[in-house]
């Protein structure tokens, strides 16, 4: 097994100060020992060069040690771009221990004291950073040292690993899509309060807010993955920056101004909102339409001609403006998130459970296919979220829905499924959630390699961005959250954690990885990750198709579908902290050997 | 100056009265307008059947098979709809229904567009009996409900056609409205 980066303890320090190197995989505690979670995995015999892809990241962390209370400052030392993040260790509310996870940024060279005043642990010995290094696509192959430098009243200390930059150089597609989701924009209010307060009452119109909805866009792209923000409720309550305002009824129905969905969307729409980003401006790839059951016609028509002249005036208005914004790279999503247990409407569009719900798709599919022109050059694609009815809806609505957003456990069952639905070209994903920290380091791997094994198109995290009322000290693990808000630290926009860095490393080794097929058969290289990582093999991922989905899926109970998918989550259960790290090890001796 | 303060201060609070009568209004024309029998059949059987089922080894039991009649439904959310809209401000008329055998329970069975209600903590399929609720579906008498600072509710009965009544209307508002709460 090949490590990527170093793990050994390298000190010249004389009196008490030390730095210690880590792997991305392995994150320790203020007490300077590993966390539990990752404690699986033996830590030596680790190289002492970190190999990497142009166009791409490598990274690692490095502690700082003091004997005792005192304040230090810690250089880094590269011809390298390096971007160093302070950890921040939170308080979990539940275990009363300290994990690692939100990524502050800093300058150097950079100042501070141990303990930490601000993250308030008493008995703090060490303090972690984490490193990126951004290697872009125009860097010449070769070796290039890194060198971290600590300076404190106990003594200095240096610590150094060589970064060797292959030829190859990462696709700037990836192999698989990762979304991060989110709901509304309240919440953004919520975790920013400053910014809230001067901007006052006017704060949703500012452009500070939509600053911020842009910073969330930006830090998911910058790690290789996509935001979404849902922005109706379940009623068909639509948030004013989502949609465009209407006017008029019946036959009258109109768009009366864009002004605040032009300004949400439109640095969106034509990539302006990623200037000066590493990756460039680019258009999202994807984003929610405001359509529901109650916009743009309202529910009062639903079965008259009313419904349809104000669905058909308003999506037709829509196309136009898109297209003469040139906004047409963006997939706009006709999705149907209400459940009809929260009593706004009598047809479920997320996660249809009894069959009969299909119709709507149907009658929506045809008012959507009648308002927009067959060769207008907007993406609009129609999605539905899936689970009890996936099998029958990919026969039912093929054709009509192009975009699935699947229940992984359900998925498990039906590779048939996801192969036909792929074979018509439409976008497949699975939905999931963030690990939250108390998992091993890799766990948030999965996900992306999960996608690539079954051969399709990404993954969803439902909620990324919901750190709970209190992170720092009252955490309740990051089941919901992947960034967190940067207004603590001086910074108004998010943070990214720990688990964010490592999915994206995973991200671009899978893009890497895709890219080799050119020179090797797909089917081997899945077979080597899946070994790589847990010793599996591609159809373990997969799970035997149970009795149950021979009954009608009303009759499933949660415990039967659970009990069906038990097989994938026994072989994941035991993933190690370093599982990515051997896959990546894998794709770096192919870069070496294809180049 | 004193004078003009006072009357600044009787405009507001006959604005204030206007919220309120507008609702209260409307509540008194959807007791009229309201078909309870069509209301006593927009949850299916087999709904109700899981309504109050409990599993802890299945926590959305009874939500994974909440279920309801389309035409029922559509009829009467369409009337819902249409007492909505004779206030001239942004509200909601909700329609709640009792748990059957269950007097200390009640349930929201239709919500609106600008998913405004006083009472309903967000994604119950039901809940403890409002007292006032209570005694509207025992007396058949209108009320109104200022509990929450802001928030108006007007409470009223919904019968079938044999004169019993089987539901009530929330006719609900807010003086101040966040244009994104519940957009979720």
């Amino acid at each position: 097994m090949q490590i990527r980066f170093l793990l050994f303890y390298v000190s010249l320090c004389v009196q008490g100060a030390e730095l210690r190197l880590w792997p991305e995989y392995l994150r320790a505690g203020p007490d300077g020992d590993v966390v539990a979670a990752d404690r699986v995995t033996a830590a030596d015999s680790a190289p002492k060069t970190v190999r990497v892809a142009r166009a791409g990241y490598a990274s690692l962390q490095v502690a700082v040690g003091l004997r005792s209370p005192g304040e230090y400052t810690f250089r880094v030392h590269s011809p390298l771009q390096a971007d160093v993040f302070r950890e921040w260790y939170h308080r979990l509310e539940k275990d009363q221990v300290w994990y690692p996870d939100a990524l502050v940024p800093v300058k150097l060279p950079h100042t501070a004291r141990l303990p930490d005043p601000d993250n308030r642990i008493g008995n703090q010995r060490v303090q972690a950073y984490w490193v990126d290094i951004w290697v872009p696509a125009g860097t010449q192959p070769g070796e290039y040292p890194l060198t971290f430098a600590l300076e404190s009243a106990e003594g200095n200390a240096e610590a150094a690993v060589k970064v060797r930059v292959l030829p190859s150089v990462i696709p700037d597609q990836d192999a698989v899509v990762i979304d991060h989701n989110s709901y509304g924009s309240s919440w953004i209010g919520d975790i920013y309060p400053g910014e809230h307060a001067r901007n006052g009452t006017d704060f949703y119109r500012s452009d500070a807010f939509f600053r911020l909805i842009h910073a969330y866009h930006r830090i998911f792209y910058e790690h290789r993955g996509v935001f979404h923000q849902l922005g109706y409720g379940h009623a068909g309550k639509v948030g004013p920056e989502f949609a465009p305002a209407l006017a008029g009824t019946g036959r009258n129905k109109h768009i009366a101004s864009w002004d605040l969905y032009d300004r949400h969307y439109g640095p969106l729409f034509d990539g302006s909102a990623f200037r000066g980003s590493r990756r460039g401006e680019r258009p999202i790839p994807f984003a929610y339409l405001p359509i529901n059951p109650e916009w743009p016609a309202s529910y009062l028509w639903w079965g008259e001609p009313g419904y349809e002249a104000e669905f058909g005036n308003v999506v037709s208005e829509m196309e136009r403006h898109f297209r003469e914004k040139g906004w047409t790279h963006t997939r706009l999503e006709l999705f149907f998130n209400h459940k009809k247990r929260y009593m706004g409407f009598p047809w479920d569009g997320d996660e249809v459970r009894f069959l009969k719900d299909d119709r709507y798709f149907k009658e929506y599919g045809g008012m959507f296919g009648n308002a927009v022109p067959k060769d207008s050059p907007v993406r609009f694609v129609f999605r539905a979220d899936t689970s009890w009815t996936m099998e029958q809806q990919s026969k039912e609505l093929a054709g009509i829905v192009n975009m699935w957003i699947c229940s992984d456990g359900i998925l498990s069952w039906y590779p048939g499924v996801a192969r036909e639905m792929k074979r018509r070209g439409d976008i497949v994903w699975f939905y999931s959630g963030p690990p939250p920290v108390t998992q091993a380091a890799a766990k948030v791997t999965e996900f992306p390699l999960q996608a690539w094994l079954w051969g399709i198109d990404g993954y969803v995290h439902w909620l990324t961005v919901s750190a709970g009322a209190d992170p720092w000290f009252r955490f309740d693990g990051g089941g919901t959250a992947l960034v967190y808000s940067g207004e603590r630290f001086g910074i108004e926009g998010p943070i990214p954690s720990i688990r964010l860095k490592v999915q994206r490393n995973a991200v671009q080794d899978l893009a890497l990885l895709d890219s080799f097929q050119t020179r090797r058969p797909v089917a081997e290289l899945r077979a080597e990750a899946a070994r790589r990582f847990n010793g599996s093999k591609p159809e373990d991922w997969w799970n035997p198709r149970p009795a149950i989905a021979d009954r009608p899926p009303i009759e499933w109970t949660n415990e039967e579908m659970d009990a069906a998918s038990a097989g994938t989550r026994k072989m994941l259960r035991g993933t190690r902290p370093d599982a990515w790290e051997n896959v990546h090890a894998f794709v770096m001796q192919l870069a070496e050997e294809l180049q | 100056m004193k004078y003009a303060l006072l009357l600044a201060l009787a405009a507001a609070l006959a604005a204030e009265d206007r919220f309120t009568r507008e609702l209260e209004e409307t509540a008194r024309v959807a007791s009229v307008m309201v078909d309870g029998d069509v209301c006593r059949r927009i949850v299916t059987a087999r709904a109700m059947d899981y309504l109050l089922r409990t599993d802890p080894k299945d926590r959305f039991l009874a939500g994974d098979n909440y279920d309801v009649n389309a035409e029922a439904f559509h009829s009467v959310k369409k009337t819902l709809i249409r007492l909505s809209r004779l206030v001239p401000f942004p509200a909601d008329a909700n329609l709640w229904m009792p748990v059957p055998g269950h007097p200390d329970k009640v349930r929201i069975v239709i919500r609106n567009a600008n998913e405004l209600s006083q009472f309903w903590p967000w994604g119950a399929l039901y809940q403890d009996m409002i007292p006032e609720m209570k005694t509207v579906l025992e007396t058949g008498r209108r009320l109104t409900v200022t509990r929450k600072p802001g928030w108006v509710s007007a409470l009223a009965p919904v019968r079938d056609s044999l004169g019993d009544i089987v539901a009530l209307v929330e006719v609900a508002s807010q003086r101040s409205l966040n244009p994104r709460e519940n957009v979720k």
